[in-house]
């Protein structure tokens, strides 16, 4: 984007800026404001104007607790808990069950779904479940796991797995049947054995389109997370905002919520770490 | 034996030993038809759904109410989201400004912000909507500036040397070369929309193919649940199909 920015001004001939200001100063004032401020200014403006909304009295403050309030429920909860759970407690059972679902999805589904990208039987066979399953919202099959498992635990990981699973298994079967053609006849004609041939061709190849299908498994099985929890749990951050609507405890509602999409952002930005770590070839085919 | 087989027939084969699966664990008395039932029972359940409906109303008018819903949230949400993401895929300034907040929203569970809404706007329509539009806004915006960032900065270049103007650049260069990934973006959106709706039904509905579902299974009527899953996984499929079809008609240059 700085490189088109950069394009338009030059290509552009003087006309246009000659008009608005002399050639001189315009990059100046350009520079004198960095476009980076434009996003504090813009995250000050808002909690600013959260603020002057809640604190000012132009919204109840039961209805939009402010930035204080939101502070005080924080540091209480933080000191005294909520209704006998702390709120580390809450967010790692929210970050055990994720992790047991999402974890087992990808030990069972990425071997899966590299078995089905090579296999043209096994893709055969299973390839029209995943494609069933993938489309179906998580939280309509979520009543028969209740009806089948119970309101436990259980339940909650099989769900996150079911979530998770189809989205590898078909990411990694992608991977497996992109890979280029002439790389393989090239290792095969050099002698290659097929563990070999697996493993320094196909898996290197594939790899990029796995580790993408991970990041996208893991940002479905976080929201399920948290929609299974608001349905049926007894701890967690989704129990914690359910139980805070029907106390009316608003502040901590927008607590919980603050808390999940910084929770979001962590995730996300961990899954782009691990996948610049494994995969640094992406994108240099 | 199975390699010779064209991949049809396994595809057929694998979908009979799953019937015969089912038929075998429901009709043997293995599994009680309460937790499992079998293929006669599901398309009894199914049937009765389809002409008594489900509560005084019909299983097509569960369904519309749900699809307008995700119709209603999809369009807003999508239209906004892409206006803003070409706003931030030209303006760095805009891209900075919103960024936090798109970036903030994405990964955040829709159902979270629900409760808030539901408290804000009530339980009705406008609640779901709005959880509707704020699900699919981010994810247009952050697939229509991608557009725009993508587009080949050779391709400006030669445009602008041709001396188009501004305005025709937009329109000629960074409209076709950005609306593919828009429309990725879009599809995208719809199918979180859709999943997002379904689960808001599920947790705090009255009415809709989600809310039927859960009401369904508190009643352990596990047929109407099964037929009402597979009703809903196979909407799914219409409309995302659907956008498939408007992708190809629309953007028959995508990819060349």
């Amino acid at each position: 984007m700085v490189q088109l920015m950069v394009t338009s001004a030059a290509s552009r001939p003087a006309a246009g800026i000659a008009v608005a200001a002399p050639p001189g100063p315009a990059p100046a004032r350009q520079r004198r404001v960095p476009v980076s401020a434009f996003g504090v200014i813009s995250v000050a403006a808002m909690v600013l104007g959260w603020w002057a909304l809640s604190a000012g009295g132009a919204v109840p403050r039961d209805l939009l607790p402010s930035p204080g309030d939101v502070w005080a429920a924080a540091s209480d909860i933080l000191r005294n808990g909520y209704r006998g759970t702390t709120l580390w407690g809450n967010a790692l059972s929210t970050l055990g069950r994720l992790g047991a679902g999402f974890g087992l999805a990808v030990l069972a589904g990425v071997p899966l779904g590299l078995w089905m990208g090579s296999s043209r039987v096994t893709a055969a066979a299973l390839d029209w479940i995943i494609q069933f399953m993938r489309p179906l919202p998580p939280l309509s099959y979520m009543i028969l796991l209740i009806l089948w498992l119970g309101t436990g635990n259980l339940s909650k990981s099989a769900l996150l797995f079911l979530t998770a699973f189809p989205i590898v298994v078909a990411a990694s079967a992608a991977g497996v049947r992109g890979v280029n053609k002439q790389r393989l006849q090239v290792a095969l004609a050099m002698g290659a054995s097929p563990f070999q041939l697996f493993r320094h061709v196909v898996l290197p190849s594939a790899a990029p389109m796995v580790l993408t299908g991970l990041q996208v498994a893991l940002a479905a099985a976080f929201s399920t997370v948290v929609s299974a929890e608001l349905l049926a749990a007894t701890d967690g951050l989704g129990w914690m905002v359910i139980s805070a609507s029907s106390f009316l405890r608003n502040d901590v509602i927008v607590l919980c919520i603050l808390l999940l999409g910084g929770l979001g952002v962590t995730l996300a930005w961990m899954m782009r770490v691990l996948d610049r770590r494994l995969v640094h070839w992406r994108g240099r085919d | 034996m199975l390699r010779s087989l064209p991949s049809w027939a396994i595809t057929g084969l694998s979908a009979g030993v799953l019937l015969a699966l089912w038929v075998g664990v429901t009709s043997g008395g293995l599994v009680r038809d309460l937790f499992l039932p079998g293929p006669l029972d599901l398309w009894d359940g199914l049937t009765e759904l389809v002409q008594e409906g489900y509560k005084g109303r019909s299983l097509l008018e569960h369904m519309g109410m749900s699809l307008l819903r995700v119709g209603a949230g999809f369009l807003t949400g999508a239209a906004a989201g892409t206006l803003l993401g070409l706003g931030m895929g030209f303006a760095p300034r805009v891209d900075a400004a919103a960024a936090p907040f798109i970036e903030f929203l994405r990964p955040l569970p829709q159902l979270a912000y629900l409760v808030l809404l539901i408290v804000w706007l009530g339980i009705g329509e406008t609640s779901k909507i709005t959880m509707l539009f704020l699900a699919a806004l981010p994810v247009a915006a952050v697939a229509a500036r991608d557009g725009v960032r993508n587009v080949p900065p050779d391709r400006l270049r030669v445009a602008r040397a041709l001396g188009a103007s501004e305005w025709q650049v937009l329109r000629h260069v960074v409209l076709p070369s950005a609306l593919p990934e828009v429309l990725i973006g879009a599809r995208l959106a719809l199918g979180i929309v859709y999943g997002t709706l379904i689960a808001s039904e599920i947790i705090a509905g009255s009415n809709g193919i989600g809310w039927m579902i859960m009401d369904a299974g508190r009643f352990l009527r596990s047929d109407y649940v099964f037929a009402g899953i597979a009703m809903i996984g196979l909407a799914g499929i219409a409309i995302d199909r659907i956008l498939v079809l408007i992708e190809r008609r629309v953007v028959h240059w995508a990819g060349r």
